[in-house]
C-alpha cells in the first residue's frame, strides 16, 4: 500500500473514531491499527504527508510530546486556497491584502494603507483594482466618516461600528424603518404601563382643566368603556429591555435580528422624544401615554399635523402662552415697536387671531 | 428684570390702572434712574403740585421707592419695577382667594390692593366691606343675617350691627394675615434693597466693636449680619400667632359628598357651616389691631401660585384623587414656605443645590384629605394576574380585587366605589401610595423622609421649577421648529456639547433633517455652535464643531420676549379701543352704562360685546404671558 494511501486511511480512521478537537498522541494513531507493524518511522512519513497535506495539524502536547489535531477538509482546503491566493498574486498585491486582512471586520482606509505600506499612490491603485477586480476585496461605507474609501476582506461583513448599527442601511440612517419599529417599540411598551380597569370600575368620568379653561373629559368619549390606571410605585411588570427586544424580533416588522444595544439605542430616542420612562436606571420603561392615547396618536401620525385637530394631547403639550399669542409666531418681532414700520397698531396677525379664537 | 421690555410693560400697566401722571412720573424715573424731586421735576416736566400728589399716592402703592439721605439730606426716588409687575397678576391672585377663602376674602383683599396699603381702622369704614349688601357674601353670611334679624327689631341697634360687621372684616383678615397673604407695612419696605442693605452696613459700621474688627474679619461679620438686620427692618409677618397646628386660621376643609358636584356651589354651602371657623381655638373674637397697616405679600402668594401651577401639571399627568393628595400637601409646606427662592436670581443650570421643603407627617395629612375622596379607584394593582389583564372583563371582579385586597390588607372599598369604610391605617396607606406614584420619574414631585421612624414628605421645588422652566422652552421649540427640533434639544441638553455625528447617532435623525432643525433654531437662538480649531490656524477644515443648548441664556431671551409680547397685546387693546372710541365713550356715558339694552340699538349691543369678547381675549392672552412669566422670573 502506497504511503498516500495509508495517509488517506489514517485521516479517515481520526476522523470517524475521535471527536473532532481531539489530541492525537502516538499511541493514539499507532492504536488504530492501521500502519502495518506498528513501525514508528512510517508513522512518521504518514503524519508528515498528512501535515503537508494541511489535513493535520502539529501541536506540542504534554510533557513536550508530539501531538496531532486534525482540521476538517473544507478548512484545509481554504488554507490552501489562500497559499495559492498569495501565490497569484504579486508581492505588491500581497503586501496590501495583508494590510488590508489584519484589520478585520472594521476596514481600512485607503490612506491608511498607503502609509503602513509605503507604496506609492499610483500602485497601491493598481493592487487595489486588482485585488478588487479578483473579488478578494470590496470597498465599504463607513457612516462616521463617509467621504471615506475604505476597504476590507470580501468574505466579511463590517462590524456596528462601520455600518453605524442595525439602524443604517448603505450608510444612510434609516428613517422609515426606524419609525415602525418606534412605533411599535411604544405600542408595546404602553401595553404593559398601564392597568386596565374592569369595565364596571369605571362610573367616574375624569376631568380635567384644558388650556381654555373649560372642563373636558379627559380621555375621548370612545374610549370611555376603557380606563386605565396607572401602577403603584415599585410596579415591577413594566417591559424591560429584554421583554422589548425579544418583542420586536417576534414581530416580523424587521427583517433583521435586532441586537438589545440596538434597541437601547432607540429606547433611548424613544424617552428623549418624551414617550417613555426610563425606571431604575434603564432597567424598565413606562410610556407616558396609555394604549389607547398611543393608537389614536399614532392613527394620525402620516402626514403633517393639522393644526386645527382638537385634540387635547397636543394642545396640553404644546401650548402656552407664548405660542398662543401672535407674538409668538410673528416672524418680525423682533422689529416690533411702537411706531415704527412694524408695531402693535399695524399688526397684521392680530386680526386673524382675534376672529378665529372669537368666530366673528 | 430691568430691562428694556420689562420697563415698557410696567409703563403700560401703570397708565393702564393709574392714569397718565403715575406713568409720566414712573418712566422718567425709569429712564433717568435715581432723582431727587427738583431733577425730576426738571425732566418731567411737571408742576410741583402734580409732583407731590403724584409721588405721594405712587408711595402708597409701593410704586416707587424713596430715600432721605443722611449725607446730604436729599431725598431720592426711585421706581419698584417688581410691585408695578404685580399688578398684572391682581386677578389671578384675587381669583385664588376667592377660591380658597371666599368671595369676601377677595372682595377685602383687592380693597387692599386698590388701596395700595391700608390701615384696618380705614378698612372699617370703607361701605363695600359692609357685609350687608351682598347676598352668597361667604365669610360675613351668618353674621349679616344675625344682624339684620337684630336690625329689624330695634332701629337703634347700631352699635351691636357695626360689632358684627367689623367682626366678619377682622376674622377674614386674620386669615389672610395667618396664610401670609398680607403683611404688616414697615418703613424699610419703602426704601429700596439696596437701601436697605447699605443702611445696615452703615448701622453695623458704627458699632464700636465692629469699628475694631480688622480687613477680612469686618468684610465677613457685615456679610453675616447684614441680611438679619433687613430682614428684622422689612419683615412684616402677621401669621404668628394665629396659626394652629401648622394650619392657619380660616382654612376652609374640604368635605364635599360627590367629587363630581360643581365646586362654587359646594363652597357656597358649606360656607354656613364652616364660617364660625375656628374661633373658639384662637382664643376667641379679638380683633386686629386696628392702627395696622396692612399690604399685599406677593412672594407668598408667588409661593401659593406656584403650588397651585404644579397641581394642575400633576391633574394632567395622573388622576384627580393623586392631584388632590397632592394639593393637600402643597397646602401643608405653603403654610411654612415664606417665599419661592432664598436668592433674588434664579440660579444657573447646575449651580444649584438641592433645597427640599419642610417635611409634612404623612398622618397630619391624612387629616387634611376629604374623606369621601376615593383613593383607591386610581390606583392599579401590584400585579397583574395571569398574564394580560387587559382581556380582563369577567373573572377579574374576583381575582385582581381579591389578589391585591388580601396583600394590601385593605376593605374592599374598591367595588362599591366611594365607601367610607376603610379604616384609618389602610387610609394612610393609599395616601402614601398617590406620594410615592407622585416621587416616581420623570417628574419626582414628592419626596420621602423618614424622620424618627415616621413617614415625611417632602417637595424639592428647585428641581421643580427647573423642570417647569424646560417644559415651557421646550413647549415653544416644538411649536416652532417640530417635534424633530425637541428630540434634539433634549437630547443637547442630557449629553451637553456633541458634535454633528454623535448627535445624529443619538438622536437617530437623518442628516439632512439634523441640519436642517439645527440651522434655524440657531437662527432663532435656541442653540449654539462652539468651535474648537485642532491647531493654530484655525482651518474650517481642521476645526471641531459642537453643539449646545444653553437653557438659561434661551429662558432670559424668552423672557424678554414674553414682557414684550405682553406690551404688545396691551398695546393693541389700546389701539382697538382707540379704533372704537366714540361708541365706547356712548357705552360709558352715566346713564348708558348699565342699561345697555335700553338705550343701544341691536347693531350697537353687537358690536360691543364683540369688543368685550376681544378685551377679554388680549387680557387672558396677558394673564397666559404672565404664567410664563413667573415659571421663568418667580419659581
Amino acid at each position: 500500500m502506497s504511503t498516500a494511501e495509508l495517509a488517506a486511511r489514517l485521516y479517515e480512521a481520526c476522523l470517524s473514531k475521535f471527536p473532532p478537537d481531539h489530541l492525537f498522541y502516538q499511541q493514539d494513531l499507532l492504536g488504530l491499527g492501521i500502519v502495518p507493524k506498528n513501525d514508528l518511522a512510517q508513522l512518521l512519513q504518514l503524519t508528515q504527508t498528512l501535515v503537508d497535506q494541511k489535513l493535520l495539524r502539529l501541536l506540542q502536547g504534554k510533557n513536550d510530546r508530539l501531538a496531532w489535531k486534525i482540521i476538517s477538509r473544507e478548512d484545509a482546503e481554504k488554507y490552501v486556497f489562500g497559499i495559492e491566493l498569495l501565490q497569484n498574486l504579486n508581492p505588491d498585491e500581497s503586501l496590501v491584502y495583508n494590510v488590508i486582512h489584519s484589520t478585520g471586520r472594521s476596514g481600512i482606509w485607503v490612506r491608511a494603507i498607503q502609509n503602513r505600506t509605503g507604496l506609492p499612490k499610483s500602485i497601491l491603485d493598481r493592487c487595489l483594482k486588482a485585488l478588487e477586480g479578483k473579488n478578494y476585496i470590496k470597498s465599504v461605507h463607513n457612516v462616521k466618516f463617509p467621504t471615506r474609501k475604505m476597504y476590507m476582506l470580501a468574505g466579511l461583513a463590517p462590524s456596528e461600528d462601520v455600518t453605524g448599527g442595525a439602524w443604517f442601511t448603505d450608510g444612510v440612517l434609516d428613517a422609515n424603518f426606524i419609525n415602525s419599529v418606534s412605533t411599535f417599540i411604544e405600542y408595546t411598551v404602553s401595553r404593559k404601563s398601564w392597568y386596565e380597569a374592569p369595565a364596571v370600575e369605571v362610573q367616574r368620568n375624569k376631568r380635567i382643566k384644558t388650556a381654555d379653561g373649560s372642563a373636558a373629559a379627559k380621555f375621548p368619549d370612545r374610549s370611555s368603556d376603557r380606563q386605565y390606571l396607572p401602577f403603584p410605585a415599585g410596579y415591577q411588570g413594566y417591559s424591560t429591555v429584554a421583554t422589548i427586544t425579544a418583542a420586536v424580533n417576534e414581530s416580523g416588522i424587521t427583517p433583521v435580528r435586532l441586537g438589545e444595544e440596538s434597541i437601547v439605542q432607540l429606547l433611548q430616542v424613544l424617552c428623549f422624544d418624551n414617550k417613555l420612562v426610563s425606571l431604575n436606571n434603564g432597567e424598565m420603561y413606562r410610556s407616558i401615554k396609555n394604549p389607547e392615547a398611543v393608537k389614536a396618536q399614532q392613527a394620525r401620525k402620516p402626514g403633517p399635523i393639522d393644526p386645527d385637530a382638537d385634540d387635547d394631547e397636543r394642545r396640553r403639550l404644546v401650548f402656552n402662552g407664548m405660542t398662543e399669542a401672535p407674538c409668538g409666531q410673528c416672524p418680525v418681532f423682533k422689529l416690533c415697536a411702537p411706531g415704527g414700520a412694524v408695531s402693535p397698531e399695524t399688526c397684521e396677525y392680530f386680526d386673524p387671531w382675534l376672529e378665529k379664537a372669537l368666530g366673528f | 428684570m430691568t430691562s428694556q421690555y420689562a420697563t415698557e410693560l410696567c409703563s403700560l400697566l401703570i397708565e393702564d390702572n393709574f392714569g397718565e401722571l403715575f406713568a409720566r412720573i414712573f418712566s422718567t424715573l425709569q429712564r433717568y434712574d435715581r432723582l431727587t424731586l427738583p431733577r425730576l421735576r426738571f425732566y418731567s416736566r411737571l408742576s410741583d403740585r402734580q409732583l407731590h400728589h403724584g409721588l405721594a399716592a405712587m408711595v402708597q402703592h409701593h410704586l416707587i421707592y424713596h430715600y432721605t439721605s443722611l449725607e446730604d439730606g436729599n431725598t431720592y426716588y426711585e421706581t419698584n419695577l417688581q410691585s408695578a409687575y404685580y399688578l398684572v397678576r391682581s386677578g389671578k391672585i384675587l381669583e385664588m382667594i376667592e377660591d380658597r377663602l371666599g368671595k369676601y376674602a377677595a372682595t377685602v383683599m383687592s380693597t387692599i390692593m386698590f388701596l395700595g396699603h391700608a390701615q384696618i381702622a380705614h378698612l372699617e369704614t370703607l361701605p363695600e366691606l359692609k357685609p350687608q349688601r351682598s347676598h352668597a357674601n361667604g365669610v360675613g353670611e351668618e353674621m349679616k343675617e344675625e344682624a339684620e334679624g337684630q336690625a329689624n327689631g330695634v332701629d337703634g341697634e347700631h352699635e351691636l350691627d357695626e360689632l358684627v360687621e367689623n367682626a366678619a372684616i377682622h376674622s377674614t383678615l386674620k386669615a389672610l394675615a395667618a396664610h401670609g397673604y398680607v403683611i404688616q407695612v414697615r418703613d424699610a419696605q419703602f426704601q429700596s434693597p439696596n437701601d436697605n442693605v447699605l443702611d445696615a452696613q452703615r448701622v453695623l459700621k458704627a458699632r464700636p466693636d465692629v469699628k475694631e474688627m480688622k480687613g477680612k474679619k469686618q468684610e465677613q461679620f457685615l456679610l453675616e449680619n447684614t441680611e438679619r438686620i433687613v430682614k428684622e427692618r422689612t419683615d412684616g409677618d402677621l401669621s404668628r400667632g394665629l396659626m394652629f397646628n401648622g394650619v392657619p386660621q380660616g382654612v376652609k376643609r374640604k368635605h364635599s359628598q360627590k367629587p363630581n358636584e360643581e365646586r362654587r356651589e359646594y363652597v357656597d354651602i358649606d360656607e354656613d357651616e364652616e364660617n364660625e371657623w375656628s374661633d373658639d381655638d384662637f382664643g376667641g373674637n379679638s380683633p386686629m389691631d386696628s392702627n395696622l397697616v396692612v399690604r399685599v405679600n406677593y412672594p407668598k402668594l408667588d409661593v401659593a401660585l406656584r403650588n397651585r401651577r404644579l397641581v394642575e401639571l400633576v391633574d394632567q399627568e395622573s388622576s384627580s384623587a393623586t392631584a388632590q393628595v397632592y394639593d393637600c400637601l402643597l397646602r401643608r409646606i405653603e403654610y411654612q414656605t415664606p417665599r419661592c427662592r432664598d436668592i433674588a436670581e434664579i440660579p444657573r443650570e447646575g449651580e444649584e443645590s438641592e433645597q427640599y421643603s419642610v417635611p409634612i407627617r404623612l398622618s397630619a395629612l391624612v387629616d387634611d384629605i376629604d374623606p369621601y375622596l376615593d383613593l383607591s379607584g386610581s390606583i392599579g394593582p401590584m400585579e397583574v394576574p395571569q398574564g394580560p389583564a387587559r382581556r380582563g372583563k369577567r373573572p377579574l371582579e374576583n381575582g385582581v380585587h381579591g389578589d391585591t385586597d388580601d396583600r394590601e390588607g385593605q376593605p374592599s372599598s374598591t367595588t362599591n366605589g366611594t365607601s367610607s369604610s376603610s379604616s384609618g391605617a389602610s387610609r394612610t396607606y393609599e395616601v402614601d401610595q398617590h406620594l410615592c406614584l407622585l416621587a416616581q420619574p420623570p417628574y419626582n414631585f414628592t419626596s420621602k423622609r423618614m424622620i424618627g421612624g415616621l413617614i415625611n414628605w417632602t417637595v424639592e421645588y428647585r428641581h421643580l421649577a427647573r423642570k417647569l422652566r424646560h417644559t415651557e422652552l421646550e413647549r415653544i421649540i416644538e411649536a416652532r421648529y417640530g417635534d424633530v427640533a425637541l428630540r434634539v434639544v433634549r437630547v443637547l441638553h442630557a449629553k451637553g456639547k456633541l458634535d454633528e455625528k454623535r448627535l445624529q447617532e443619538i438622536s437617530l435623525l437623518p442628516f439632512k433633517d439634523l441640519r436642517q432643525v439645527l440651522a434655524s433654531m440657531q437662527a432663532g437662538g435656541f442653540v449654539d455652535l462652539q468651535e474648537v480649531p485642532r491647531d493654530a490656524q484655525r482651518q474650517p477644515s481642521r476645526t471641531i464643531y459642537l453643539w449646545f443648548y444653553d437653557p438659561d441664556r434661551v429662558a432670559a431671551g424668552i423672557l424678554e420676549d414674553t414682557y414684550k409680547a405682553m406690551s404688545r397685546c396691551l398695546q393693541r387693546i389700546r389701539f382697538e379701543r382707540a379704533r372704537l372710541r366714540e361708541f365706547l365713550d356712548k357705552t360709558e356715558r352715566s346713564d348708558v352704562k348699565g342699561n345697555e339694552e335700553r338705550y343701544l340699538s341691536e347693531g350697537e349691543l353687537k358690536t360691543l360685546h364683540q369688543w368685550r369678547a376681544k378685551e377679554a381675549l388680549l387680557l387672558g392672552e396677558v394673564s397666559r404671558l404672565d404664567d410664563m412669566v413667573a415659571v421663568f422670573r418667580d419659581y
